[in-house]
């Protein structure tokens, strides 16, 4: 005979069989710990990280290099100055023509500028000296400062609001979408190096005091602002590409069905699926922004002098780049390394957000 | 018979032939003696690199290697000497037969015209051409045509120019080849501006199109070709007679390479491609082009200097002024800046000025320096120190800065784009409080300077020039009657001696450089053939080889 | 299709008009700007000034000017800069062409040769040393500020091992045209391509691999192997073909920008006269008119290119439609 109850199916069934069970053995995993879990195998992801993280962290530290090792701002002119490098003195810039009153000639020598110390002059001009006698050493961290703020800032403005232009471009299509990327393509076609200098000059004069916003002249904001409003198509056509065959899902036309209105639709159901793509766009950028912004203080439309920033400093050292090179090769290899780890990390995730890679950088 | 007939005829024919040969020999030997007398310093080919030129028309050229190429072919009334040495400063008749003669009141020059003078096309040269040259300037709006506004009539003319329009102040008569000049107010710098390019003579009805090497010359050398990508072609003018101060010229061609990057000019000449270079050669790189050719020093008319705005605090202390004079270390911004290749200066002109009496007011000394400044009570006062986005001026603005700083005063450094750096610290309402500036003469007179620069009675409030907002009674008025002076005699030199040390005392500048410029040449061209003449520069006319 | 090219011709349209708006308010905005002082020289007097206004028409109204310029532009084509009265700006883009698409067409033959070689040597070496090696060279290549590369390369070539027969050939900086000399214009450009093209080829290997290592998964490809064919010949013609969609798109617009002056930073770092050079240089002086006309120019290909990218993607994917 059945026992009455033993084969009755009830809506409690389910969840009185699950109880049952060990709990840890049906634990669902999202995604994102999945990625995680991927993320963590990837030993030279995580070491590139790692460098990242420590230039960084040792661009912050200028302020405390500048003061306890090598007792030196990143302005402060040390031209006339004498340094001991392992024991014997040496001028920080010497030589240059020298000029005889009585005949009128000049005698023509080479300008001496100290070569990198290293460690024998106990941390003063460890990456020895510039054309004014600046240490170099202190201007690379300093630069490497307002570099990676102008980098990294760039990056979030710019994929914020690339992320909402392309939200809407996705999700309404039509007209919106047309407008959007006629939008993009205008500011892909743009001259940035004109924009910069314009914007730059103008505000270099009195600065922007309007609308509650105090934007003072030589400000950082200026080359932050001009950087990331040239990158939104840069971020914003491969997520739109993305909404796009998203939009032809059926969970969206699900969502639509149930009553979800525009706002729902776009922050509940488009973003979550964009936000690992947004998460990789958003690691390459500021390896690109960094780049463009090396290219627009090369160019003086950046960082003005005399504060320094990695794209400026290779522009002041490449004057003297056959008697002095190291000026110009270390701004350069901070870049190189500084990019290459953000490059190598961003693969990195999007091998563990998106081993598919179905999405990739447009540029 | 016939044999000995033919032998005869066949000598016959080949001694007539002979003789017509030798006769036509003598008669070219003879043309060319008469058109080429034998100069043996004569060579084939001269080939130059020049960074850059903006105009190679008389009328528009504006840049000193335009007016190097140009200074042996466009011939003006007065020139300056083919000499090296301060000699070159001094004017001499160039196609007037001699210095003007020149009213009482200093307003009336007149001038008399070489005879026989003719075009490089044949053409004769006329005194109403000289007066078309100053029409063109104003009907083609000529960058040098402010200078000749003085002239009678000029101004009014210049408001609406046109081909027949009349400028009252110049009369010429082609047949007595008399030109006379009436000036609206006297000036003192008139002969020198007259000496400018700008007023060199050109065939009359000439339009004010720009014309690029094709205007008919009056000089040793007229231009052959001209391709803006390439360079330009100069060779012998056939209608030139050379005069005691214009000489025939050696080179029989200059062929000129317009090439921007200074490395490859010097390349250029280093590998045997060329044998002269103007490039501004980077300071680091001088001495290794020293080894490996013939490098040349030029002095030229420049002063680098920062202004202080004596209207705008704390530089409207006088203390605070010449304390920034005290805290300068001249010598060493001529090492840092330039790698030593520069003049240390405290003084408004040049070393090339007669009128040159070197100034040694302010010594190098910080500490006084900082006494001043506390006297005046200017420490921590904040200051915008200005400079154009060029290398060397921000290098030494960035110094200045720092100097500023270490005397006690709160120095920041802003940078200018250089197409609108002027017109920003030239205009009053950006209360500028100092900055970098140079000037490169335009012409060899003192009024070039303390007119332009600092004559308060010139000060605009945009446009400015005088960018130090200077302004003194005792130098104004003086400067005011000097410009009536026509002539540079000693004791006028004198005179601008001292009103430039009256200025200096009340230091609304601080001059810190004149800087020299490198002239490369070619290993193969020996020191004794490179003339430097003090305003145009190597003396193309006179290398030789 | 035709109402494609409607929609992006309109749409260029708008975007070049509104490109050349801009510039050219923005110029205007600039403070401390005054082309007529530009045109006047050194020393001028106040009258020769507000003559030298009227004269070019700078004393009218910014729609007015803005008027004048386009048809001087692209009407008379004798538009003038404002530094040099005798450079014609039409002229001077039409001679800086030829060297800015030397310099690119041979970068990008390079960059397309060596990035597809890169690509495929990582798929073939896939799970060995030699995929991440590559890989991380490729990195290193779009790592690298093209400018500084440039600079680097002129220092070990024209001066520290300018002596040595590794780089003795290398000539100073410079552009000799194709037609003056063929073999000094390729030495000139040898260089320039080879800095021009280490970032793109890095990128474009990256971009080919992840393509084929996704083809590789597919059915067809397994389909391929199963028939019996080589390796290489799956390689080659099925899954290559296969995976150029993204490469060709990316290779349109990055080869449309370059086209437009996007070499600037290269050209001047070499001394090459193009189009990039003349950008640059015009933007230190503020020369209004050739600012004008190299933006228009660059704006042109690259709305251009990038409509034509969308027409080829539309047709190797069919589920893109053009917009």
């Amino acid at each position: 005979m059945v026992e009455p109850g033993a084969t009755d199916l009830t809506l409690d069934t389910v969840s009185l069989l699950a109880s049952e069970e060990h709990e840890v053995a049906i634990v669902g995993r999202s995604p994102w710990y999945l990625a995680w879990r991927r993320l963590r195998r990837n030993y030279v992801a995580l070491a590139s990280l790692g460098v990242f993280i420590l230039i960084v962290l040792c661009c912050s530290l200028a302020p405390v290099y500048a003061h306890h090792v090598a007792h030196s701002g990143p302005n402060d002119i040390h031209a006339g100055e004498h340094v001991r490098v392992s024991g014997v003195l040496k001028p920080v810039v010497s030589g240059g023509a020298v000029y005889d009153p009585a005949t009128n000639t000049f005698d023509v020598q080479p300008v001496i500028y100290l070569a990198p110390t290293w460690w024998h002059a106990n941390g003063r001009f460890v990456l020895g000296t510039d054309k004014l006698g600046h240490d170099e050493a202190v201007r690379l961290l300093y630069g490497g400062l307002n570099s990676l703020k102008i980098g990294i800032g760039s990056a979030f403005l710019c994929t914020f609001f690339a992320l909402v232009l392309a939200l809407l471009a996705g999700h309404f299509g039509g007209w919106t979408d047309w407008v959007v990327s006629r939008f993009f393509d205008l500011i892909w076609a743009f001259p940035v190096f004109l924009l910069a200098i314009a914007i730059g000059s103008a505000l270099q004069v009195n600065g922007f005091h309007h609308f509650g916003i105090n934007i003072e002249p030589g400000s950082l904001w200026i080359p932050t602002l001009v950087i990331s409003y040239v990158l939104i198509p840069y971020v914003g056509r491969p997520i739109r590409g993305q909404i796009l065959s998203l939009r032809e899902k059926e969970f969206i036309e699900a969502a639509i069905g149930q009553g979800a209105g525009p706002m729902r639709v776009m922050f509940s159901e488009l973003l979550p699926n964009v936000a690992s793509t947004v998460l990789v766009l958003f690691t390459l950028i500021i390896a690109n922004n960094i780049i463009t912004e090396a290219g627009l203080s090369f160019l003086g439309a950046g960082v003005r002098p005399p504060d320094p920033s990695w794209g400026n400093l290779i522009a002041t050292g490449q004057d003297q780049i056959q008697t002095a090179p190291w000026l110009c090769l270390a701004p350069g290899i901070a870049i190189v390394l500084t990019v290459l780890s953000l490059n190598v990390f961003g693969d990195g995730l999007r091998d563990a957000l998106d081993p598919r890679a179905k999405v990739r950088l447009e540029h | 018979m016939t044999g000995k007939r033919r032998w005869g005829w066949l000598l016959g024919v080949v001694a007539i032939a002979a003789g017509l040969a030798m006769m036509a020999a003598a008669f070219s030997a003879a043309g060319t003696k008469s058109r080429t007398p034998s100069n043996p310093q004569a060579f084939p080919k001269l080939r130059a690199v020049l960074d850059t030129i903006d105009y190679l028309d008389p009328q528009q050229a504006y840049t000193g290697q335009s007016w190097w190429a140009m200074y042996d072919v466009y011939e003006t009334l007065l020139t300056y000497q083919h000499v090296t040495g301060p000699a070159g400063y001094k004017l001499v008749p160039g196609l007037a037969q001699s210095l003007p003669t020149i009213s009482k009141n200093g307003k009336v020059y007149h001038f008399k015209l070489r005879k026989g003078l003719k075009y490089s096309s044949g053409r004769k040269v006329v005194a109403s051409d000289f007066k078309w040259a100053i029409k063109r300037g104003f009907l083609a709006t000529g960058q040098g045509v402010g200078f000749y506004t003085d002239i009678a009539g000029a101004k009014k003319y210049a408001a609406h120019p046109t081909a027949g329009g009349n400028i009252s102040g110049i009369i010429t008569n082609n047949k007595t080849r008399s030109i006379t000049i009436k000036l609206a107010t006297p000036r003192g710098d008139f002969l020198t501006i007259l000496a400018l390019i700008f007023a060199a003579p050109v065939p009359g009805g000439t339009g004010p199109a720009i014309q690029n090497g094709s205007i008919p010359s009056t000089g040793p050398y007229k231009f052959k070709s001209y391709d803006p990508n390439h360079g330009f072609v100069m060779t012998r003018n056939k209608y030139f007679k050379p005069t005691k101060f214009i000489p025939r010229g050696n080179p029989n061609e200059v062929d000129v390479s317009l090439v921007g990057d200074a490395d490859a000019a010097t390349q250029m000449v280093i590998n045997g491609a060329a044998d002269y270079s103007n490039a501004a050669i980077p300071p680091d790189r001088i001495a290794n082009a020293k080894s490996k050719g013939r490098l040349v020093l030029r002095q030229t008319a420049n002063t680098y200097y920062f202004w202080m705005n004596i209207n705008e605090p704390p530089f409207n202390k006088l203390k605070v002024r010449q304390a920034v004079n005290y805290a300068l270390d001249r010598g060493k911004m001529q090492t840092l800046i330039w790698g030593g290749l520069g003049q240390a200066t405290q003084n408004v002109l040049p070393p090339t000025y007669p009128s040159y009496r070197k100034l040694k007011l302010y010594s190098h000394n910080v500490t006084k320096a900082k006494q001043l400044i506390n006297q005046a009570g200017a420490n921590g006062a904040k200051v915008t120190v200005w400079a154009r986005q060029v290398s060397d001026s921000v290098d030494s603005a960035t110094y200045y800065t720092s100097v500023l700083n270490s005397i006690g005063l709160d120095a920041k450094l802003t940078t200018l784009p250089r197409a609108t750096y002027y017109t920003t610290i030239g205009n009053k309402a950006t209360h500028a409080q100092t900055g970098w500036a140079r000037w490169l003469e335009d012409y060899p007179h003192p009024l070039d300077w303390f007119d332009v620069l600092l004559n308060g009675n010139r000060i605009t409030n945009q446009d400015n020039n005088n960018y130090a907002w200077y302004t003194n009674k005792t130098t104004n008025k003086e400067i005011e009657s000097l410009k009536k002076a026509p002539v540079l005699t000693p004791a006028v030199n004198a005179r601008w001696a001292k009103v430039e040390k009256q200025i200096m005392q009340q230091a609304p500048w601080a001059p810190w450089s004149n800087r020299v410029f490198p002239e490369f040449f070619n290993k193969s061209i020996p020191a004794k053939c490179i003339h430097v003449q003090r305003l145009y520069g190597i003396d193309l006319a006179r290398l030789c080889k | 299709m035709t109402a494609f090219v409607i929609r992006r011709l309109v749409g260029m349209v708008f975007v070049l008009f509104t490109i050349t708006v801009l510039t050219f308010l923005i110029f205007f905005a600039t403070p401390g700007v005054d082309p007529a002082r530009q045109f006047a020289g050194r020393n001028p007097d106040p009258t020769t000034v507000a003559a030298v206004r009227h004269q070019f028409g700078l004393d009218r109204s910014l729609p007015v000017q803005y008027a004048l310029m386009m048809k001087r532009l692209f009407i008379s084509r004798d538009l003038v800069s404002y530094g040099n009265q005798a450079l014609e700006v039409v002229p001077a883009i039409k001679a800086a062409t030829p060297v800015t698409l030397s310099l690119v067409t041979g970068a990008a033959v390079l960059w397309v040769v060596f990035s597809m070689l890169t690509a495929l040597l990582a798929v073939v070496f896939k799970g060995t040393l030699v995929d991440p090696l590559l890989m991380i060279l490729a990195l290193i290549g779009i790592s690298m500020p093209v400018f500084w590369l440039g600079e680097v390369m002129n220092l070990i070539t024209l001066d520290r091992w300018h002596d040595t027969f590794l780089f003795s050939w290398v000539p100073s900086n410079g552009y000799v045209p194709l037609t003056q000399n063929p073999w000094q214009w390729f030495l000139h450009l040898v260089i320039p391509w080879i800095t021009l093209s280490v970032l793109y080829i890095g990128f474009y290997a990256r971009v080919l691999r992840a393509d084929l290592l996704e083809v590789q998964s597919e059915d067809f490809v397994r389909t391929a192997r199963a028939k019996g064919l080589s390796p290489q010949r799956v390689l080659l013609r099925h899954m290559l073909r296969n995976s150029m969609i993204t490469f060709v798109s990316l290779f349109g617009l990055d080869f449309g920008v370059l086209v437009g002056g996007g070499a600037l930073l290269t050209e001047v770092v070499f001394g090459l006269p193009g189009v990039g050079k003349l950008t640059y240089d015009s933007l230190q002086t503020l020369d209004l008119p050739v600012i004008m006309a190299t933006v228009i120019y660059g704006a042109f290909f690259i709305t251009i290119m990038s409509a034509v990218v969308d027409v080829v993607y539309a047709r190797l994917d069919p589920r893109i439609r053009p917009t």
